[in-house]
């Protein structure tokens, strides 16, 4: 059982700016009815497709998949190239690392390939031995132990050196260097290639990999590009060792705003894993570096880091239990033993700094103190695979590396084992998860990133249901029953990822939501609207509602709470049947509890029926004996961006 | 004569007879199973270049020695393990030498690019590779199973009952059940359908008749009447559009063929005889060729 310590090491990435934000901050409370009948006749164009300037699909991707470009994918064996990602998830059928076809059900609509910084371009640079590699003596040996079919032994032996910050100078590429600027090239060039407006976006990107603490606390960043080649290749990307440099994103964001400074261009950063920087992702007071949480920070971060993905193989952090304890939704694909590499354990006092909802909360009470608000960022998911594949679809799941794809023995592996600390996560505790869903007005590498930057994004667990989710103060339960919601939403009230202010007298936010289900994936059980606020002492709280759910359940009087979906998974068989839950929810949602005076922030959560966790479809398959304790059945979902109320 | 005289053979032949002479002059063979080994200003140069193109400099007297020492090693010990046979059972080296050959192969089968006509043929007898994805576009009225349950058909049979009488240009604003599905999709390709509605519906559409109502069609939500508005099926693109795509397929194609003659050709030359074990269904055939597919 050889562990693979992938995250022991991280890499750093680079990069650049995001966008002023051209954000939608609607006032949805200066509409009066006279105006709104104008806006929204009663009798819609003959022309069912004019003035429809609203997106009207939701387009699927993964803003963070690793290629063999990256070190640590490449030295557990990934082969795939930049390219072969974007064919593969463009919808072609691939051979995996692990010599296995694979195609997605379907394809998605825009891929970001975001490769390490650190070391960027290492790995193929060593099997292809290259002439720099094979005249270092070091190089030479790590070639021909991977020639040799030892590829695992060389894997463990450059990243003992890497740690060991042993790496041979001559041949380990850093920015400025000829290999580090070819492979950055290579990336690029795979993007524009696979770049096709309209059908497929193919994102420039790179992830910068800071690890701080001792080299396993979890800062990572994806830098996204909105821009092509010629803006692209005109920077490299940004790295975490000094002097060139450096593990704190507030220097990532200078980088970020030098490039755009440098270019004309645009760029943008999304944090993840958060649930692995034990209490450093969201810090309230102090940075790691020991920087102030004071405006100018609040300023940079809410520039730089308009979305954060929520959800991905390593785990999802939306919520934990510990912080929300009456949300029993919440206990969702943690991973809540450590930091990234295990070296240090977690604590409670930890967990309130690590999960996007307390953090969302903790956002409200720093933009009172501060006057930005940090932590105003929309919500996406995305793999983080490290072989070239997003395929976390079940029954269709190839692993976060390349030892995890399909196999019989993969159930029973460890991911990393730390012989000081105790602590080990096996490999059936990674998830089949996530996907990046936007609101955008066209596939294109702009339409894209401007939605993702006005944050009309939702997280999925991996699964394709289709969300809406509007608030303003007009929307009434009619609305519910109209045959074009989102039109009623564009035209009453602001998308996710929006602002409420200006309260009008006497009136309380109210919210359209609607789910579809994925068309070839399973019924829905429920929408929440999760709400938190701070009040009048400077408390934040947290409530979530039940707003539609299938079948005629009774909520509980007491608690409000909608009875369980129940469960039609055969785990032995790895099937179910949607004859529970709902293909379509819909419904119009006013909170019952609201104070102008208070800031909140109000976000839709919807959950799928149980369906068979990829761990049923792995025994289905195999006829292998999972490990005492492995989960076998999961109830995807989604999370959309919040909807902020501000008082004036 | 005069005509062997231009014959490329010929030139050859007498060239290598020159050759010969010289190398018996000079005192034996440099070749593989010689003792002789001929370092010439030409390779020195060529393992200095190699060299400066890794280190962006020229080499140092000391490093260039390195590089000649280096050198000798190596072609002594490629003889040394020649003679003693270890390459014979070695894979890599054999599937390098396979591939070499095949190479060689292949490069012969560049140089004449493919004629107009070839193209032509090509792009005739395969149309699928190159043809665009159909195109179609539809209105679909949605009942919900969900919100009907059993009586969904019925409802569906009579809203189609109406839709027909109505038309292909029938008012759809408020008929059926609401949803977030579109009631309309515009002109686009047959694989939006299934993204949106799921594999049994586009099924189901596939299988429908153009401008006229029927139904209803399965999908994972409920039951539609469908109405296909307009299909178009791409018509095969001229030459001139997918050139470059036609010809790299003809060239793969030529290489193949090129590979698979070599191989029936030298094939001639060999019997092979192929014992299966006794457990293992015999082939078929054992013709020469059977067993090296």
């Amino acid at each position: 059982m050889t562990p693979h310590p992938i995250a022991r090491w991280c890499l750093a990435a680079v990069l650049a700016g995001a966008a002023p934000l051209a954000v939608l901050a609607q006032d949805a409370g200066e509409h009066n009815p006279a105006d709104l009948e104008k806006a929204f006749p009663k009798k819609a164009p003959y022309s069912p497709y004019a003035g429809r300037n609203y997106p009207t699909r939701p387009l699927f991707g993964d803003t963070h998949l690793h290629t063999a470009f990256s070190m640590d994918a490449g030295t557990f064996g990934a082969r795939l190239t930049p390219a072969d990602a974007f064919r593969f998830a463009a919808g072609a059928e691939v051979t995996s690392s692990s010599g296995q076809p694979v195609k997605l059900s379907r394809p998605l609509d825009f891929l970001v390939v975001a490769d390490h910084s650190d070391g960027f371009g290492f790995f193929p640079l060593v099997v292809s031995g290259a002439p720099a590699v094979m005249s270092d003596p070091q190089g030479k040996k790590w070639h021909d132990m991977i020639a040799a079919g030892q590829g695992a032994d060389a894997a463990l032996d450059i990243i003992r050196n890497f740690a060991a910050g042993k790496m041979p100078k001559a041949i380990f590429p850093v920015p400025g260097t000829a290999t580090y600027r070819d492979a950055w090239q290579k990336a690029i060039q795979a993007a524009e290639g696979a770049n096709e407006p309209g059908r497929f976006t193919a994102f420039i990107g790179y992830e910068w990999t800071s690890n701080v603490g001792g080299g396993g606390n979890n800062l990572h960043r994806n830098v996204v590009f909105r821009d092509d080649a010629s803006k692209a290749s005109q920077v490299e990307p940004y790295t975490t060792i000094k002097p060139l440099g450096s593990d704190d994103p507030v220097e990532l964001w200078k980088w970020m705003a030098a490039f755009e400074q440098k270019t004309g261009g645009d760029v943008l950063a999304i944090a993840h894993n958060g649930n692995l920087s034990n209490g450093l992702m969201f810090p309230t007071v102090e940075t790691f570096a020991g920087g102030k949480v004071d405006r100018p920070y609040a300023e940079e971060r809410s520039k730089w880091e308009r979305l954060y993905e929520v959800t991905q193989t390593k785990g999802t952090g939306e919520a934990h239990p510990f912080l929300s304890p009456n949300d029993e939704f919440a206990d969702f694909e943690l991973w809540d033993k450590a930091n990234l590499d295990g070296t240090q354990v977690k604590t409670k006092e930890m967990l309130q700094f690590e999960y996007a909802r307390q953090a969302l909360k903790n956002g409200l009470i720093l933009e009172q103190k501060l006057g930005v608000n940090p932590y105003k960022f929309g919500m996406v998911g995305s793999t983080d695979s490290h072989n070239g594949l997003a395929a976390v679809e079940e029954e269709n799941f190839f692993g976060k590396t390349a030892p995890q794809e399909p196999s019989a023995e993969r159930l029973a592996k460890a991911f990393f084992v730390d012989p000081k600390t105790g602590v080990k996560v096996m490999d059936w505790e990674v998830g089949a998860s996530g996907y990046a869903a936007v609101w955008a007005t066209e596939n294109t590498r702009e339409a894209i990133f401007d939605a993702m930057e006005r944050r009309e994004t939702y997280a999925t667990t991996g699964s394709r249901m289709a969300v809406r989710f509007f608030g303003g103060w007009d929307f009434e339960a009619k609305d519910a029953h109209d045959r074009m919601p989102a039109r009623v939403g564009y035209v009453k009230g602001v998308p996710m990822g929006g602002d409420l202010a200006k309260a009008p007298a006497g009136k309380a936010p109210s919210f359209l939501v609607a789910a579809l289900k994925d068309p070839i994936g399973a019924n829905l059980d429920r929408i929440q609207v999760v709400k938190g606020w701070l009040d009048a002492k400077g408390e934040v709280h947290e409530q979530v509602y039940d707003v539609a759910w299938s079948g005629g359940r009774k909520p509980d009087p007491k608690t409000g709470k909608v009875p369980s979906v129940g469960s039609s998974v055969d785990v032995a068989n790895a099937t179910w049947t949607n004859t529970i839950g709902a293909p379509e929810l819909i419904a119009v949602w006013k909170d019952p509890a609201f104070d102008p005076a208070q800031r909140a922030f109000y976000y839709a959560r919807v959950i799928e029926i149980p369906t068979p966790r990829w761990t049923a479809y792995d025994v289905k398959y195999f006829g292998n004996k999972p490990e005492p304790g492995t989960r076998m059945t999961i109830t995807e979902r989604a999370y959309t961006s919040p909807i902020w109320y501000t008082p004036n | 004569m005069r005509a062997l005289l231009r014959e490329p053979l010929v030139h050859f032949l007498a060239l290598g007879a020159l050759l010969f002479l010289f190398f018996e002059w000079r005192g034996g063979a440099a070749g593989p199973g010689s003792t002789r080994i001929v370092v010439t200003p030409g390779l020195v140069q060529h393992l200095a270049s190699g060299f400066a193109r890794t280190w962006q400099r020229p080499p140092t007297r000391e490093e260039l020695k390195g590089l000649v020492d280096e050198h000798v090693k190596e072609e002594i010990a490629t003889r040394e393990a020649a003679a003693m046979g270890l390459d014979r059972d070695d894979t890599v080296i054999r599937r390098r030498l396979r591939q070499k050959l095949e190479f060689l192969v292949e490069d012969e089968a560049a140089p004449a690019p493919p004629t107009e006509a070839d193209l032509r043929g090509w792009l005739e007898r395969h149309p699928q590779a190159f043809q665009a994805e159909p195109r179609t576009a539809l209105r679909q009225v949605f009942v919900s199973v969900q919100r009907r349950g059993a009586a969904a058909g019925a409802e569906a049979q009579r809203l189609l009952g109406r839709l027909r009488t109505a038309g292909p240009g029938a008012s759809i604003a408020e008929l059926g059940d609401p949803s977030m599905l579109p009631a309309e999709l515009p002109l686009g390709p047959v694989s939006e359908v299934a993204r949106t509605f799921g594999p049994d519906f586009a099924q189901g559409v596939a299988a429908a008749p153009t401008g006229q109502w029927s139904g209803p069609v399965t999908s994972s939500y409920g039951l539609h009447l469908v109405l296909v508005t307009e299909r178009v099926t791409p018509p095969l693109p001229a030459l001139a559009d997918v050139r470059q795509l036609v010809e790299r397929e003809v060239l793969a194609e030529r290489r193949k063929a090129q590979i698979e003659a070599l191989y029936t050709r030298l094939l001639g030359k060999y019997t092979v005889t192929i014992e299966m074990p006794e457990e293992q269904p015999q082939p078929a055939s054992s013709s020469p060729g059977a067993g090296a597919r």
